[in-house]
């Protein structure tokens, strides 16, 4: 049963490398080329969403929420702890635009972030419902599991649109 | 952490000279900070507001040393053009022609900075050509901290406000600089304080 509240509710604000799992609403704000990764679980209506920073962890293990390759997995093993069903999961990603292209040195992190979560849930056999990545402009994500995993996605001009 | 004050301090006195004689008005500055952010707490220094930022690479001596920043909110950012193009409505949207003076005082400002900071530490640090967005900018800062040379999870940054009554303009100028730059900082500092 969806929430009707649940656009009323505050949502849980996701920092740099951090992670939430649960029913109410959650956000990541302003997003560059860090992504903001949605996955949620249509048969429990519960999701978990992760702000990535960068794409390697490079074998550090103290932020798992901060990295591409560990984040990825840090959600899809939360939510089979909770009993989801991967065939019940729908992913869905926003962010890793390129703002600022001179100081980039080819190095465009936002893009590797966004292959590096690809090939991590391939590898997982999942694949991207809805994403919206890449561009020059900043992005605010919202999720709401309990609003039927709805997923909306804001630039700076203010105008919130569901992907 | 007094000598990294008193660094910031004169870089963004020479910075607060140069805008007032820009804007022929008076320009305050707050104290300098000094703050060191947690990645994860980014949001709670610098939301989701569209603002234009001019950022320059600090280069010279220490090659990617990290970055300096012209902060100023959308707002103020066309009061600043506003004044220095003899416009007057508020409301109205940036052009190309606000992009360019806004490079400009982002410019110069830098310029004006790193002069003073590098008379004192005594090696040089330029500005690289700046980069303007006009955009959120927590979205800018963290694009700019996830491109830094080294991974981290803390940012050091030296923030100091700079307003204009008058004009009703309020921006910041920011140094984040890389862990490396902060290290040859702290030794410039350290030799400067040693009695000779």
């Amino acid at each position: 049963m969806p929430d009707p509240s649940s656009q009323n509710k505050v949502p849980v604000m996701i920092g740099i490398g951090e992670y939430h799992v649960g029913s109410g609403p959650m956000m990541a704000i302003g997003l560059g080329s860090c992504i903001g990764l949605t996955i949620y679980d249509k048969d429990r209506h519960i999701g978990a969403m992760v702000h990535i920073m960068l794409p390697e962890s490079s074998g550090r293990t103290d932020r798992p929420g901060k990295y591409a390759d560990t984040a990825v997995l840090l959600l899809l093993k939360k939510l089979s702890d909770m009993g989801c069903q991967k065939g019940s999961l729908v992913v869905k990603m926003a962010g890793g635009a390129c703002m600022f292209e001179y100081f980039g040195n080819n190095l465009n992190i936002g893009e590797r972030n966004a292959e590096k979560v690809r090939a991590i849930l391939a590898d997982n056999r999942l694949r991207i419902a809805s994403e919206e990545v890449g561009g020059k402009s900043g992005r605010t994500v919202a999720f709401y599991p309990d609003d039927g995993g709805k997923v909306t996605v804001r630039s700076a001009d203010g105008v919130a649109h569901e992907i | 952490m007094d000598a990294m004050q008193e660094l910031g301090n004169i870089g963004a006195a020479h910075a607060a000279t140069t805008l007032s004689q820009m804007l022929s008005s008076p320009v305050e500055m707050s104290v300098p900070k000094i703050k060191v952010v947690d990645v994860a707490q980014l949001a709670n220094y610098i939301g989701e507001e569209s603002a234009a930022l001019v950022v320059f690479e600090l280069q010279g001596e220490i090659p990617h040393g990290g970055y300096i920043i012209f902060y100023i909110s959308r707002k103020s950012a066309v009061y600043l053009t506003n004044t220095m193009l003899g416009l007057t409505d508020p409301d109205r949207p940036l052009n190309e022609m606000d992009e360019s003076a806004l490079l400009e005082v982002g410019n110069i400002m830098a310029s004006a900075f790193l002069d003073a900071t590098a008379e004192l530490l005594g090696f040089i640090m330029l500005p690289s050509p700046p980069v303007l967005t006009i955009d959120m900018a927590h979205a800018a800062m963290q694009s700019l901290i996830a491109q830094m040379q080294e991974d981290i999870d803390e940012v050091m940054l030296f923030s100091t406000e700079l307003f204009c009554a008058e004009h009703k303009i309020d921006s910041d100028i920011i140094m984040m600089p890389e862990t490396s730059t902060l290290k040859t900082f702290v030794e410039r500092l350290e030799n400067l304080m040693k009695p000779s």
